[in-house]
């Protein structure tokens, strides 16, 4: 019977088993090559003109440094809130992520990390310099300016901003419409920039009248003024349209209520231009309840404006109408007439973009209550002959005269000279002119052109503070990660969050911010699909996958709970798993020194 | 409790009540069913285990050596050409004194492609260090699992329990379902005699220089010679506890037969039809299914066919350039025992039938043929198609 004690017998048991450590067997005197930890350089950080670390930004956080990720940013670019909205986020395109799913929502981040860094004082990695004893005078107080003016006063050097218009903010204040960045945002953003210091002169522009007066005071002068003045029509009758530009303006200064104040005024209205002006003029007229249609010359493909404005405007009932040039401008006691020329496309021009010709004999009239004009921009005088003086030198972002007629060396920067016309480049211009003028306090005119080199992204356009002034970040290779270069077997597939947007019907209908900051938890996940291409995110792949036990995890001298990983030579045998399983390309594959 | 079950679901059910800790396969027919009804008893709970999917055969092998590595039962089931990919980690898993226990369903290996029936695939890894039993029917498939975890278990090596492809893995088949207690008395929970401790590091598996590497394989050849009485002794307990035994080799009316039919596997079913025919007839047959392959039980086998004249051995597999496995095992093992003719004969490969004219073919051959041909004599074949 079965006996549930009958044992069945022990057989001996001989095979490999050994308690004795294996450390004798230096398995590392095998290999020829050695893994290292190299960080590198995201390409997202290239394509940001300012040149944020949108990696680490992504990275601390997923881990809830929220903190710490909005002073990464503040490192690079002092108005994240404006940019979280505002900025044409080209980092987003140059997103690694496109090519597995989708973009991270980069720019729908930025602003909620801003949120989250509510009023404070600034932290102290924030606060300037010692004083220098150097002060310059900035004109305009756009994004150019007052990037300039915040980089300048964390170098130490004093900062005084003049400001033709009654406040600070330059076209982020009237240029851009409330539905897209409320004045409570920026205003946040320069109470910083005074935090450090900065005098911001309202109601004074920095004309010759006043530098003459006061150029002793100075060491320098960056001038980001801007394209205030728009182009006017150049047909019969152009001057009955309205300037683009100063309406904006007149309606951000609460000169235009947002409602039809008099029944009587106009009920509709032609927006000549397919800029993002023309965009913005004609969804802020649907707003006073005027009927606005957009005349462009080109299609709707060709116009420069930012594709997702457009799509939102169209949403919103603005009406487009395509290949039509507008011939001359009539007016009587009903209403504005309008002769325009069909056109039709002809060939792709020098930018791509295709080119129109007119239509023989095809032309046509319509009527509106009002004609707006957005054509383009340009500087006002004294700038614009300044920026065609002898002896510049070309800087990325910024034009530096360094003996200029004022006596003292002079940047031009922002809209006056950028090929791109954007807040982000704006910002971009400040901190060149900032490096610019420190180099040149310190080293002298030669030093300022290898010294901006040292700081680019990935031998790009962009520059970082944070690497100027010699933080963590100046260590990363400047090579590009690309896709290729990662492991996306690590990774899942999610789609990209933003921020929930007004629908259209009741956007159109006021001057509320029309799109909403991304909650908590889709900013979390936002932030976790971030590939941190080209940085240790502290994944321990290397450390799960070395087949020789070879990557250890040693405590940082300053922090308990911040481990560090270090690669044991004398067992690594070369084998390059840790390589292959590093999601993120950050680390590199060396010939050992024999 | 006597229920209707597939032949693959009784193996599944086998490792439920085994409790079986960690499973680890990759899907192929026909092994699937075992494997999708396991994943379906680890995520409804009914078995308290893991469910490792991996991206191959080798990698399921892997997993369960890894696993049994750290102490636990585990099982894993495959097929053909899944098995063939196993073949490194198979001899890992018996190196490594692994109690690990496999379901393998026997199915050809291509080219050409072919689902059905055939052995060739397990019988190519018998030098893997592997116990081998052949089941005949699903109440075989699941006493002989529960025994070979207790096998395993004793002698430290890994144990493949063999189903014939649909024959037996897809049939539908009365099983007697013993009760969960009554299994878990005749098969306690899993004690290792090692086992990856964490807490206390060594490293297993590592280097066996020239001093110790021999006998280390002498360690694992005692095991196997140990396997027949304990068997034996496991099966004594188990027909004690559930009224069933099979021994390592199952004879039928060999004790006065002249002429005796060796076969495995469901064949043997046809072969004791065919053997009650021949008797009513008037001849003295006798059939020898046998079950355990490795090790080969040769004092069975030498005590079974001790006073036959004739030993045909029927394979549904091939050894190319050799013919019929069991037969040349056969051959090998009868030397020192009683010096019969042995004639080979090779069927069913692919899954093509077994039919009782075969077997009858192959008594009939034997019977009237004076001395067996030096090569394996191949039933059923269309010459037609080899012209």
């Amino acid at each position: 019977m079965t006996p549930q004690d009958a044992k069945l017998p022990l057989l001996p048991l001989f095979m490999p088993i050994s308690s004795a450590p294996t450390s004798a067997n230096r398995t590392g005197s095998w290999s020829s090559r050695q893994p290292r930890y190299v960080e590198k350089t995201a390409p997202c950080s290239v394509h940001c003109p300012c040149g944020e670390d949108i990696p680490r930004i992504e990275m601390l956080a997923v881990r809830g440094e929220y903190a710490q990720a909005w002073r990464t940013i503040m490192t690079e670019n002092p108005l994240p809130g404006c940019c979280g909205r505002v900025c044409f986020h080209p980092c987003e395109g140059g997103c690694n992520r496109a090519q597995f799913d989708a973009p991270v929502a980069i720019n729908a981040l930025e602003r909620f990390l801003d949120d989250q860094a509510g009023e404070g004082p600034l932290p102290a990695e924030l606060r300037p310099a010692p004083a220098s004893g150097r002060r310059i005078a900035i004109a305009g107080s756009g994004p150019a300016g007052l990037a300039a003016a915040w980089f300048l006063a964390r170098l130490g050097h004093e900062c005084e901003i003049f400001e033709a218009a009654p406040e600070p903010g330059g076209l982020l204040r009237y240029g851009i419409p409330a539905y897209r960045l409320p004045a409570a945002v920026l205003d946040r953003e320069i109470g910083r920039i005074r935090e450090l210091g900065v005098r911001i002169h309202s109601s004074m522009a920095l004309d010759e009248e006043l530098l003459g007066k006061t150029r002793s005071r100075y060491d320098a002068i960056f001038i980001a003024c801007g394209n205030g003045r728009g182009l006017g029509l150049d047909i019969p009758g152009g001057d009955l349209a309205i300037d683009g530009l100063a309406f904006l303006r007149a309606v951000r200064s609460g000169g235009l209520k947002t409602r039809p104040a008099d029944e009587s005024g106009p009920r509709s209205a032609a927006v000549i231009g397919g800029g993002n002006t023309a965009i913005d003029v004609a969804r802020t007229l649907l707003r006073l309840g005027i009927a606005p249609t957009i005349l462009y010359r080109r299609r709707r493909e060709e116009m420069p404006a930012f594709s997702h404005e457009i799509d939102s405007a169209l949403a919103e009932g603005v009406n487009l109408v395509e290949l039509s040039a507008p011939l001359a401008i009539r007016h009587d006691s009903q209403a504005f007439t309008l002769t325009l020329q069909k056109m039709r496309i002809s060939e792709p021009g020098a930018d791509g973009r295709m080119r129109v010709v007119p239509v023989e004999g095809e032309t046509r009239e319509m009527n509106f209550g009002a004609v707006y004009a957005a054509v383009g921009v340009r500087a006002e005088e004294p700038w614009r002959s300044l920026a065609g003086a002898e002896g510049a030198l070309r800087l990325s972002h910024t034009l530096l005269l360094p003996e200029s007629p004022t006596g003292l060396p002079v940047l031009l920067g922002g809209d006056l000279v950028n090929e791109v016309e954007s807040v982000a480049d704006a910002i971009a211009s400040g901190k060149e002119a900032a490096i610019a003028l420190d180099l040149l306090f310190r080293e002298g005119c030669g030093a300022i052109t290898p010294g901006l080199e040292r700081c680019r992204i990935g031998a790009g356009p962009s520059l970082s503070m944070e690497i100027y002034q010699g933080g963590p970040r100046r260590s990363r290779s400047q090579r590009i990660v690309r896709y290729d270069d990662l492991n996306p077997d690590h990774f899942t597939a999610a789609p990209p969050e933003r921020g929930d947007s007004l629908p259209s019907a009741a956007a159109a209908g006021s001057f509320a911010e029309i799109e909403a900051a991304l909650t908590a938890d889709r900013a979390l996940e936002q932030a976790g699909r971030c590939f941190n291409c080209g940085i240790c995110n502290d994944c321990d792949n290397c450390r799960t996958f070395c087949p020789e036990a070879a990557v250890l995890l040693e405590l940082r001298n300053s922090s308990r709970s911040d481990p560090e990983r270090r690669i044991t030579y004398d067992f690594c045998k070369g084998c390059g798993v840790c390589l292959t399983e590093c999601p993120r390309c950050a680390m590199e594959m060396e010939e050992a020194a024999s | 409790m006597k229920t209707i079950l597939e032949g693959s679901q009784a193996c599944a059910e086998a490792v439920r009540l085994a409790r079986v800790q960690v499973v680890s396969a990759y899907p192929i027919t026909p092994q699937t069913h075992i494997v999708e009804e396991l994943a379906k008893f680890c995520s409804d709970g009914s078995l308290n285990g893991r469910f490792l999917c991996v991206e191959s055969e080798h990698s399921a092998m892997a997993a369960v050596i890894g696993a049994a590595a750290g102490g636990v039962r585990t099982f894993t089931a495959s097929s053909s050409q899944g098995l063939a990919l196993m073949h490194e980690m198979l001899h890992w898993a018996a190196g490594g004194r692994l109690p690990i226990v496999m379901a393998e369903v026997n199915r050809a290996l291509g080219p050409g492609w072919n689902l059905w029936a055939d052995q060739t695939d397990s019988l190519a890894q018998r030098d893997t260090g592997w116990i081998q039993l052949y089941c005949a029917d699903g109440q075989e498939v699941l006493d002989t699992t529960l025994q070979a975890y207790r096998l395993a278990e004793a002698v430290n090596l890994p144990v493949m329990v063999i189903l014939d492809a649909f024959f037996l893995s897809h049939t539908w088949e009365p099983v007697d379902l013993p009760a969960q207690e009554e299994v878990d008395q005749f098969l306690p929970p899993y004690a290792p005699r090692f086992r990856m401790d964490t807490d206390h590091p060594q490293s297993l598996h590592g280097v066996a220089p020239i001093g110790v590497y021999m006998e280390m394989r002498r360690s694992m050849q005692l095991a196997m010679e140990a396997v027949p009485e304990l068997l034996e002794r496991i099966e004594e307990e188990f027909f004690a506890r559930f009224g069933r035994r099979y021994g390592p080799v199952e004879p039928y009316l060999c004790d006065d037969a002249d002429v005796i039919l060796v076969t495995s596997g469901t064949a043997a079913g046809t072969a004791r039809v065919v053997v009650d025919q021949l008797r009513a007839e008037g001849q003295k047959a006798g059939l020898l299914r046998i079950r355990m392959f490795r090790p080969f039980p040769v004092r069975s086998v030498h005590e079974v066919l001790k006073s036959a004249l004739k030993v045909a051995v029927l394979d549904r597999n091939c050894s190319f350039g050799a013919g019929g496995i069991f037969a040349s095992e056969l051959r090998s093992a009868l030397q020192g025992g009683n010096p019969v003719p042995v004639y080979s004969y090779i069927a069913g490969l692919g899954g093509r039938d077994i039919t009782v004219e075969t077997i009858r073919d192959c008594f009939a051959l034997t019977r009237g043929t004076d001395r067996p041909a030096i090569e394996s004599v191949w039933l059923g074949v269309k010459e037609e198609l080899l012209k």
